[in-house]
């Protein structure tokens, strides 16, 4: 029985720790320029497959791929802004407008990798190999790295939020435009900026799913919604907050397959999610 | 006597609306000025046109002998012509300490800012105090100070203050007129205020602005008694 308990609290960290990962690329641009980017999932699925095209097809190992996904889809990033965000920012309805313009872009580009990819399943290789024992429950050592990795990463990119310049200036601009503007911040470059680093973490997320799940067009699309509920859950805000709420997400998640079964967890993680808006309207761990 | 900064027949608004009708004021090197006049007039939506907030429909600012009208804030703000917005909570999330370092952003501040730093917590030592507070848990005074202060973190050229002293009570407002003063000796200031005695005593000319234009300009010599102020608030009443 303790060996169910501890695997489960296995897959709910290591769900916890995806979760993260989507999620604070999510909340960067929310933080920052005030959008929700529905292209983010599909930003997850690009990285993912120009990691496995670079790493794979042209074998040129997956340090190769890694990098190569992570800059594609920077610039990818960078390109939504530009062409589907700026154009619209001044306008009073901009938060509409740019869920039809990124919802667009994630339709462009999953249909362009199945034109690119095809519908073929493709999968990444493991960074490392062979098996990680955790108080007796086995997961794979691929599983391991990421549930090391992502704490990592949230930590760097809190270090670089708090403390650089440039990573303050982030949250200057997410807090307040005109004050921003006013101390000589250049507010479009920080945007595309924000934009860049949180296609990128999508596409850091992407490939790490890819090496433990098949890749597919439509590999982002579930990811998006779970991303989106840990963003929301965790009170439209800090990083801690987002990182706080996936954790809580991936281990309510991990107990109610155990529990219910897999087809009625998704089910229950949204009633779980009404149930928490509904007596704490501002998130899990937001402030009123 | 060249001019640091020339506001020629400057009109724009928001949206429909037109706030600035034709707005022109100069600024010699060497001098302080002050803008007064009723609320909703015109005052800081021209400052904001200043500092590429707002771009003005007609008109042209030029600053240091260089034309800045379409230029973006961070430029602006950058060759060092720098606004502390009305009433502005800056970055509510960020600490007092955090603002006045981030506030050092442009390549120019940057080179001063350990001295600027030193320079603003003298200057104000509460700010010292509350290093590590939230700039939302600041008091209305202790706000002011931080917006002042942080416009100061710019490095600035010529500073553009808009309504510092507003909403302080009268011992705060004496500190911050003494600050103001302080201030004033080593950087030019544009100042908005409704206090016309604090105006003349800190800058060298004033302009009443009035529906978006410049109603009267008043020098030191010319200076308006009590009465006077009032007829130019209030409109003039029988004598």
């Amino acid at each position: 029985m303790s060996a169910i308990i501890i695997s489960t609290l296995m897959s709910g960290i290591l769900l916890g720790a995806l979760y993260a990962l989507m999620a604070s690329g999510l909340s960067l641009i929310w933080t920052t320029l005030g959008v929700f980017n529905f292209a983010h999932g599909a930003l997850m699925m690009i990285g993912a497959f120009v990691a496995w095209t670079v790493s794979e097809a042209m074998g040129l190992g997956i340090v190769a791929g890694l990098i190569a996904g992570l800059g594609v889809t920077a610039i990818l990033g960078i390109v939504i802004e530009f062409l589907l965000i700026r154009p619209f920012y001044s306008k009073p309805n901009v938060l509409l407008i740019t869920t039809m313009t990124t919802l667009a872009a994630m339709i462009i580009l999953e249909k362009s990798a199945q034109m690119i990819w095809g519908a073929r399943l493709k999968q990444l290789p493991r960074m490392i190999e062979g098996d990680v024992s955790v108080l007796g429950a086995v997961i794979s050592a691929q599983e391991a790295l990421i549930i090391v990795l992502a704490p990592l990463v949230l930590i760097a990119l809190w270090q670089f939020t708090s403390r650089t310049t440039v990573g303050r200036s982030l949250r200057a601009v997410g807090q307040n435009q005109d004050a921003a503007a006013l101390i000589g911040i250049n507010v479009p470059m920080t945007f595309a900026l924000a934009f860049g680093l949180g296609a990128a973490l999508a596409g850091l997320s992407g490939i790490l799913l890819g090496s433990i799940r098949f890749i597919t067009p439509g590999l982002g699309a579930e990811p998006l919604v779970k991303a989106m509920i840990v963003v929301i859950f965790g009170g439209l805000g800090s990083l801690g907050a987002t990182a706080g709420a996936a954790f809580v997400i991936g281990m309510t998640e991990a107990f109610l397959i155990l529990v219910v079964g897999l087809y009625w967890t998704p089910f229950l993680l949204f009633v779980f999610l009404i149930a928490v808006l509904v007596f704490r309207p501002t998130g899990l761990f937001g402030k009123v | 006597m060249s001019l640091l900064l020339d506001v020629q027949s400057v009109t724009g608004g928001y949206g429909a609306v037109t706030v600035l009708r034709g707005i022109s004021i100069h600024m010699d090197v060497g001098e302080n000025i002050g803008l007064f006049g009723p609320n909703g007039h015109g005052k800081s939506t021209l400052l904001r046109s200043i500092s590429g907030l707002l771009r003005p429909t007609s008109g042209r600012h030029k600053f240091d002998g260089k034309d800045i009208t379409r230029k973006r804030p961070s430029d602006i703000v950058g060759a060092g012509l720098v606004h502390a917005q009305q009433g502005n909570t800056l970055f509510g999330e960020m600490t007092v300490r955090e603002i006045l370092e981030l506030s050092a952003f442009t390549y120019r501040a940057q080179k001063g800012a350990a001295q600027a730093l030193d320079h603003v917590l003298t200057l104000f030592p509460r700010l010292a105090e509350r290093s590590r507070q939230k700039a939302k848990t600041l008091s209305g005074g202790e706000r002011q100070m931080l917006s002042i202060g942080s416009a100061l973190m710019c490095s600035p050229r010529l500073l553009m203050l808009d309504e510092p002293t507003l909403g302080l009570s009268p011992k705060l407002k004496e500190e911050l007129s003494v600050a103001l003063k302080d201030i004033s000796r080593n950087v030019p200031l544009i100042i908005v205020e409704q206090d016309v005695e604090l105006l003349l005593s800190v800058t060298d000319r004033l302009y009443l602005i009035e529906h978006g234009e410049v109603q009267r300009e008043i020098n030191k010599d010319n200076a308006p008694d009590h009465a006077e102020i009032m007829d130019m608030y209030f409109g003039a009443h029988d004598k």
